[in-house]
């Protein structure tokens, strides 16, 4: 901790950012993150909220590959029905 | 941090402006296809790419410029769009030069800064404050996706 704390103060001057606002900000984003574990704890480390970040961005973009495999699927087999269902839903 | 309080408030509201564009998209892609499904791995391939790209460009737009993160995605795709003969390996990875500070010390801020789009370039309070609106858009559209397939799925 005493190492974090000498390195924002060795950061040059214009974006000196406290550790309590780093604390706050990474604490905001362990909100965002799905609860896996049981963990309501706020005493996440800030390198293992930054690592469960990375990896939750990495798994919404597998879901949102996954999710465009199956439309294109879908729309590879699609007929005028389909197309007016698209349009309806366009129309609400 | 401002994550756009409205998210909250108004869920449908992004979702709203993804889904419309989105739709859009996709009806574009199937006026320009429907002669022949595709039959080939390639084409299969392509279609699927580009829905995805779709998908993407649809919810960076509907974010709109006020967002770092949404403008560099945007860029991206078009600038991929310009040269479709030198395929990227990885999607955001800055080649060489500009060198990610490193604020706590972490890899980790190294391995986000590269998933979060424009992420290379942005001191770590702005990084953390993009990566939090990145991860609610990205969660937005994963369910506006889903529903759309379950609506036209049945």
């Amino acid at each position: 901790m005493s190492s974090r704390r000498s390195r924002s103060k060795n950061s040059s001057g214009s974006s000196r950012i406290t550790d309590d606002r780093i604390n706050e900000l990474i604490s905001q984003l362990h909100q965002l993150l799905p609860e896996m574990h049981n963990s309501r704890s706020d005493k996440r480390s800030a390198g293992k909220v930054l690592q469960e970040t990375c990896n939750y961005i990495r798994s919404l973009e597998r879901e949102v590959d996954d999710l465009s495999e199956r439309l294109s699927e879908l729309l590879a087999t699609t007929d005028e029905n389909h197309a007016a269902l698209i349009r309806s839903l366009l129309m609400q | 941090m401002k994550i756009a309080k409205n998210s909250h408030t108004n869920p449908t509201s992004i979702k709203t402006r993804f889904a419309l564009r989105f739709l859009r998209a996709i009806d574009n892609l199937n006026n320009n296809n429907n002669i022949s499904p595709p039959l080939n791995s390639a084409d299969r391939r392509k279609r699927f790419r580009a829905i995805r790209t779709a998908a993407y460009a649809s919810m960076a737009s509907a974010v709109g410029p006020n967002k770092a993160w949404s403008r560099a995605m945007l860029r991206k795709i078009r600038n991929r769009t310009k040269e479709m003969i030198k395929p990227r390996t990885r999607r955001g990875a800055v080649r060489g030069s500009t060198n990610p500070r490193n604020e706590l010390g972490l890899g980790q801020e190294k391995e986000l800064r590269e998933l979060v789009p424009g992420g290379e370039a942005m001191d770590f309070r702005r990084l953390l404050n993009e990566t939090g609106h990145y991860i609610q858009c990205l969660r937005a559209q994963v369910q506006v996706m889903r529903k759309i397939l379950h609506y036209s799925s049945t």
